[in-house]
């Protein structure tokens, strides 16, 4: 069929194309698959990532003073960072023995060049360094690594005697398996306990059995090796393979070590020492968790409080410590750049929940105490539902100006924009965010304006006086035709406004990213649906009065 | 109806001064309330979240069991909550890292004196009180318990940032060469800050002062009786802290399991911090030397009481200290401009204090130069505040571009730079109904919640995108005039006819416009943004609908070259233009 019409410019020219092609519709279905797949598909976070781009070096010269450490290591080392470009700030602090230096890089900076240069920049001049440094240590962020996804705490059930450190063992096996699922990036454990052999010795039996510490370390470091299996071969061509056994293999071994001689009989490390198999003391990291038991908290002891009373007994007004708050262990555990954070924590919720047996053999409890994914999923949802209360509202408020037929139209029209955006999105390896959603519920605006005037105008057109006697292929062309020119150049004018957003720096800007990179694509695309689909839908939908 | 009262107002002349004069009452006002504190500014709100995070620092020297008393204070102190789920307690570190952790140096933490305490609280959409409202409660109350139990203690609430985190909303940051001058002032700032309504959790980033004592290894006899000072060292920091001799491979574990060795607890405990004390403690300690004999550690050092040395904390080259400070609910322009005024006044008896000249991000700071010593320091103000001006700079920027952009394809468009003009003033004009609406929804929000509604960053942004919207319905009003107008109707009728046929699709996208907008409303991030699409929509309308026409009845390029009939296109319109430029026009 063809349409007996010139158009005047590409608006009128895309409708006459499409107006009666069969693959139209076909393009309306996919385009509208595609931007599902997409929202299905696409990582979901809460907030967009910002390019944090930098890293901390730390340098540590035993017995210096905090002046000695800024003159010797700082000050020099400043001034190579300030070599690289791309730093905005220098951060340091000069403490007893360690120097720390933290660099900034601008927001945005690249961030894998951004580490290795500053890597490269302290190697460079590590003959520099002054002696007796120790070798430095460079630890760049990585925002993905470093923020765990979903924190879990592990604590014992019911009886309190469960020791720190067989409840860590218990969640050591589970780490392991964490760190298997699918896309997880780091996994670690605080408030940890690790099992040790602790040799607490006596002082005052040491000068009694004159004995110095030197003495005692030597004699331990004595019999504990781990030496690698040896192998020899034999007459016979073979190869025989021998290792010797470290001498320590439990807590009696130790117990029963010979450290000196004194008058004649044999000092055991167990008369001047107690020697014990349990945790790492010297460790003063803790954690604990306090939570409600059939809702409610242990309120603690009650105590008095003595207003600015330091002077004499404060402590005796204190409760006991944590009363009924239990020791835990929490998991974090974080993600690769670009997964999606919500079947992470899927995963690991699911992980859980397999071990829960295994929980409840060893009576372990766990709260999962953070967890991103579900609350980007939340955040994510609820945006969607609202951009869609919006659509309805929108096409519900068109029925009474043009009629129900031309509202439809516009509620097809404008999901097909926010379905090729998200797809375009997705294309180019965006997530989908609470600013991506907003920079929809924003463009919502601006894009129904695009169909509606399309629509408006056929709706107008149609029932003019001269135009009674076309055919309405004719007056869908010729009124797309119409306001063609005017909105190309309006919507322009707002891609235009949008597209130096893009270009404002720091944290807010890389925040905002969305609203520029998304709107823009929004635009442009329901000029095109506008001029393609609009036209199509009309002439599908829309019955026109009388007859012709 | 539309069409007559539009011909009607550009028949007159004095009824086209009216509405222009009504315009730009309305952009006075609007601007106005600006100063005039009407409407607040702020980067961003605050957000009701389901967790936020107490920081617990006590003096440098205290031990872990001295934070352990605060944190347990603290969290005592909140179960008396009903909001709260649960309580994650860390001493000795940082909670697991999150964005606010990021900047706030959270994952350096680890000393005994640090602990930081997260609380989850139950969902926020069950819960009747929005989490910085909670923190807003109980932060006084909480550091009134707890905050004398240890001396140097800081209790800090930390909120889950609605954007990009800061080290805190208020930073200063005081740079000078000489440690004592600095100290002393940042000392004096602070409790300035402390003083400045809005402010709380004031804090200055540096060490305290204790007594340290240093052991001196007497050269000479540690040289006669063979031993060395590496072995003073060893034996010392063995007997004290630990040592981990050596390690055990283990066949059914991850890891190794260490030896560890050092005093029991009972003999390694002194009993004051005196330094007789300690000297009582380490007489007993013996070391050995090649010949085997023991020698007491007493004999070959001295002891010396010597004040801490404090870290030294640098910026981008230079020496400085840190206060930093949170607001209370309050946005941070304020209380900062307040604060400031206070400090330039205090600071005046001891130090010449000149302003920073010129118009930049750091406009706030503060030059000072001791009155006897003439040692200089530099006062720089930093954190949200500079990222809220840098950030309003670059949007400012962006909204400049933005406009120049527009005016040029526009110009490219119609070939006017007249009508250009008209298309941008329109677009402007919507900052009258996004200031009063701001002004409206403070006045709602403070009635119904009692929180204040803030111009943010995202209604800046709701403003740019504003631009474009009413720059479509100026665009289309000229391109229908400019085309009845060629049909051969006069310039004013053409005009009315024009506003009268677009006014139903203008509505219609504004209506549209203001209900896509009014759940974005409700958002309190970009609640901004909503609140100024709706009400700047509203003005646009309304702009364009009488002021629009108005201006285009004044401009002679709307008549398009290819019009026959320039002069009754013209008509009475062209005030400008004498009755010689009309007829060299026409044909």
């Amino acid at each position: 069929m063809k349409i007996d019409y010139k158009s005047k410019n590409i608006a009128g020219t895309l409708a006459k194309a499409f107006l009666n092609s069969p693959l139209t519709m076909v393009m309306i279905v996919s385009i509208l698959a595609l931007g599902f797949i997409a929202l299905e598909v696409m990582p979901r976070e809460e907030d967009p990532q910002i390019e944090v781009s930098g890293g901390t070096i730390m340098i540590a010269i035993p017995g210096s003073t905090p002046r000695e450490i800024n003159n010797v290591v700082i000050k020099p080392l400043e001034r190579k960072i300030r070599e690289i470009k791309g730093v905005e700030h220098v951060y340091s602090v000069a403490m007893n023995n360690v120097g720390i230096v933290n660099v900034q890089y601008f927001i945005g900076e690249e961030r894998e060049s951004s580490n290795l240069k500053l890597y490269d920049k302290v190697m460079q001049n590590m003959d520099g360094m002054p002696r007796g440094t120790m070798q430095p240590l460079v630890k760049p962020f990585d925002i993905d690594i470093d923020i765990p996804v979903v924190t879990v705490a592990f604590y014992p059930k019911g009886s309190q005697d469960m020791s720190s450190v067989e409840l860590y063992k218990v969640i050591r096996d589970i780490q392991q398996d964490m760190n298997a699922i699918d896309n997880v990036a780091k996994t670690t454990l605080m408030g940890e306990k690790k099992p040790q052999f602790n040799v607490m010795i006596d002082l005052d039996k040491l000068s009694g059995y004159h004995i110095s510490l030197g003495q005692i370390a030597k004699a331990i470091q004595a019999i504990s090796t781990n030496a690698p299996d040896i192998d020899t071969p034999t007459g016979t061509g073979k190869i025989i393979v021998f290792g010797v056994k470290n001498a320590i293999e439990n807590i009696k071994d130790l117990q029963n070590l010979i450290v000196a001689q004194y008058m004649g009989s044999p000092i055991y490390l167990r008369n001047i020492a107690k020697v014990e198999y349990g945790y790492d003391i010297q460790n003063f990291q803790e954690a604990y968790i306090a939570q409600r038991y059939e809702g409610q908290f242990f309120k603690g002891h009650e105590y008095e409080i003595h207003e600015k009373d330091t002077s004499k007994g404060i402590h005796e007004a204190l409760p006991a410590f944590h009363s009924q708050d239990q020791q835990q262990i929490t998991l974090t555990v974080s993600k690769l750049k670009g997964t999606n954070s919500v079947t992470i924590a899927e995963d690991v919720v699911k992980m859980l929940e397999k071990y829960e047996e295994e929980f409840a053999k060893h009576n372990v409890g766990f709260i999962v105490t953070r967890n991103y994914g579900e609350r980007a999923n939340e955040a994510v949802n609820e945006l969607v539902f609202h951009l869609g209360v919006t659509i309805g509202i929108i096409s519900l408020i068109l029925i009474p100006f043009l009629g129900w037929r031309e509202s439809l139209v516009v509620s097809i029209a404008v999901p097909m924009i926010l379905a090729s955006t998200l797809f375009i999105a997705f294309m180019t390896d965006q997530t989908i965010n609470r600013i991506t959603l907003f920079a929809f519920l924003l463009s919502i605006g601006l894009i129904v304006d695009d169909a509606i005037i399309v629509i408006e105008n056929i709706h107008r057109r149609m029932h003019l006086k001269e135009t009674q006697e076309q055919d309405f292929d004719v007056v869908i062309c010729e009124a797309t035709d119409e306001i063609g020119p005017s909105t190309n150049v309006a919507t322009i004018a707002i891609i235009l406004t949008m597209v130096p957003m893009a270009f404002v720096g720091g944290m807010m800007g890389q925040f905002m990213k969305p609203i520029p990179l998304n709107v823009p694509v929004a635009l442009a695309v329901s000029l095109f649906v506008a001029y393609v689909f609009t036209p199509f839908l009309a002439k599908k939908l829309i019955k026109r009065a009388g007859s012709y | 109806m539309l069409e007559s009262f539009i011909y009607n107002i550009l028949q007159s002349k004095k009824k086209k001064r009216i509405v222009i004069g009504l315009v730009l009452f309305a952009l006075m006002a609007s601007i106005a309330l600006i100063p005039a504190k009407l409407v607040l500014a702020k980067m961003l709100p605050g957000k009701s979240a389901n967790t936020f995070t107490v920081y617990v620092d006590t003096a440098t020297d205290s031990s872990v069991l001295q934070t352990k008393e605060v944190t347990t204070c603290v969290v005592n102190e909140l179960k008396k909550e009903e909001g709260i789920l649960n309580m994650e307690i860390f001493l000795g570190q940082g909670a697991p890292l999150d964005y606010a952790g990021l900047v706030k140096g959270s994952a350096f933490k680890q000393m005994q004196n640090q602990a930081e305490i997260v609380i989850n609280l139950t969902d926020k959409h069950h819960r009747p009180e929005a989490s910085f409202m909670m923190v807003h409660r109980l932060r006084p109350q909480v550091q009134k318990v707890c905050g004398w139990m240890v001396p140097g203690t800081t209790i800090k609430f930390i909120e889950m940032p609605s954007g990009p985190p800061t080290l805190a909303t208020i930073v200063v940051n005081l740079f000078g060469e000489n440690h004592g001058l600095t100290r002393y002032t940042a000392e004096k700032v602070a409790k300035i800050m402390k003083k400045t309504e809005g402010l709380a959790d004031i804090e200055i980033m540096q060490d305290d002062f204790y007594t340290r004592y240093e052991v001196v290894p007497d050269k000479e006899k540690i040289m006669r009786s063979g031993l060395s000072v590496k072995q003073v060292n060893d034996i010392l920091y063995m007997a004290f802290k630990g040592v981990i001799v050596a390690t055990k491979n283990s066949r059914n574990q991850q890891d190794q399991i260490p030896i560890f060795v050092r005093l029991s607890e009972e003999t390694r405990t002194i009993q004051g911090n005196s330094k007789n004390d300690l000297i009582w403690k380490l007489s007993t300690l013996k070391l050995m030397n090649p010949m085997g004999m023991m020698i007491p550690l007493k004999e070959i050092v001295e002891f010396k009481a010597i004040p801490s040395t404090p870290a030294i904390f640098r910026k981008d080259l230079r020496n400085m200290t840190t206060i930093t400070a949170e607001c209370d609910l309050v946005s941070q322009v304020y209380p900062l401009l307040e604060t400031r005024d206070m400090m330039i006044e205090a600071l005046r008896e001891e130090f010449n204090v000149t302003k920073v000249p010129g118009m930049s991000t750091f406009m706030f700071d503060l030059n000072l130069e001791h009155k006897k010593t003439g040692e200089k320091l530099l006062l720089q103000f930093d954190g949200e505040m500079k990222v809220s001006l840098d950030t309003f700079r670059d949007l400012g920027g962006a909204f400049i571009s933005a406009l120049i952009l527009m005016f040029l394809l526009i110009v490219v468009y119609y070939k006017s730079f007249a009508l250009s003009g008209i298309v941008l003033a329109g677009s402007f004009l919507s900052i009258i109904g996004v200031l009063f609406g701001h002004m409206i929804t403070d006045f709602v929000a403070l009635y119904l919640t009692g929180v204040n509604f803030f111009l943010t960053a995202t209604s800046l942004i709701g403003f740019i995108s504003l631009m474009g919207i009413s720059a479509r319905s100026s665009l289309l009003l000229i391109d229908f005039s400019r085309s009845l107008i060629s049909n051969g109707i006069e310039k004013k009728r053409a005009i009315a006819i024009s506003v009268a046929t677009r006014a139903k699709p203008i509505v219609m996208t504004t209506v549209a416009i203001i209900l896509g907008s009014a759940l974005l409303a409700t958002d309190p991030i970009f609640g901004g943004l909503g609140i100024a699409l709706i009400f700047g929509s509203l003005a646009a309308t309304v702009v364009s609908l009488f002021f629009i026409p108005v201006l285009m009845d004044n401009v002679a390029a709307l008549c398009p070259e290819s019009v026959m009939d320039v002069q009754a296109c013209a008509g009475g319109g062209i005030d400008h233009l004498d009755e010689g430029e009309i007829e060299e026009i026409a044909p």
